[in-house]
């Protein structure tokens, strides 16, 4: 595996872990409104 | 909840532009393209420093004021501060691969001594989940937030105290080892973190907002609350 891809893909796994956490902040705000 | 969207979206923005520096950094001779990780180990590491600093600053105002809102920030900052520990841990391991040839030393302080770090955070949030009483929650928290602290300075200063495989702090009184671009593209990439946590905090305590007035909701009425003295008009003549 290039090391190029290798990089990408440790941004990408991070920044993913990150807009994750929104997501379920997201949905348990929903959660606790009942929208 | 707007100004959350709106802290978030620039969060998004600043955290674009890092990225856009850390990608046009030359990379390092030696290291190759594996230096772009200064984009995003650094600065994760600098979030979870500051987000258990701001922890242990709300649990000592908690045992002082025992206000709600020290707790509730106290809590968010070390979920916050605990995504950014993993981050700092995996891309560390990532560039420990490429540079040392192995992406995790048991005997290495730095790296020990984050990885617990990490795993006594994950047990405030785990201690936090196993106490019902919000007082008694509030209270033992605080204790261990203000404690744990001392494990950031302990992993910050374990490279210049210890012998370990990781390099020593890049910049010193005295200057920086790394050349302009990727010192550069690190430091716009700390202020576009710093910015993120920011946004996540507000994110959170949004949420613990909306979860207590949710629960003060369904919260049963004092007892009593519902007795009425009767009125003359309803008493029937016996």
């Amino acid at each position: 595996m290039s090391d190029t891809v290798v990089v990408a893909g440790t941004y990408l796994i991070s920044y993913g872990l990150i807009v994750a956490y929104a997501v379920y902040l997201h949905i348990r705000r929903r959660r606790a409104t009942g929208d | 909840m707007t100004r959350v969207r709106i802290l978030l979206g620039l969060a998004a923005v600043a955290v674009g532009v890092g990225l856009w520096f850390a990608l046009t950094a030359p990379p390092d001779a030696l290291q190759g393209e594996y230096s772009r990780l200064l984009g995003i180990h650094p600065p994760a590491m600098w979030i979870a420093f500051l987000a258990f600093g701001v922890t242990a600053f709300a649990s000592i105002m908690w045992l002082v004021r025992k206000a709600d809102r020290w707790d509730r920030v106290a809590s968010a900052s070390v979920e916050v501060g605990v995504i950014f520990t993993a981050i700092g841990l995996f891309t560390g391991m990532v560039w420990g691969q490429a540079v040392w040839g192995t992406p995790w030393d048991w005997r290495d302080p730095r790296l020990m001594s984050t990885a617990v770090m990490f795993f006594v955070y994950i047990g405030y949030i785990a201690l936090r989940n196993a106490i019902d009483d919000p007082t008694t929650r509030a209270r033992r928290s605080a204790v261990l937030g203000t404690v744990a602290v001392i494990q950031v300075p302990l992993v910050y200063f374990s490279v210049n105290l210890f012998r370990t495989l990781h390099q020593t702090a890049s910049i010193r009184p005295d200057g920086s080892s790394m050349p302009d671009e990727m010192l550069m593209a690190m430091l716009v990439n700390m202020a576009a973190f710093t910015l993120l946590y920011i946004a996540l905090m507000a994110a959170r305590l949004d949420v613990a907002r909306v979860e207590a007035e949710a629960e003060s909701a369904k919260q049963p009425g004092m007892a009593g609350e519902g007795v009425r003295p009767p009125r003359l008009s309803e008493i029937e003549d016996v």
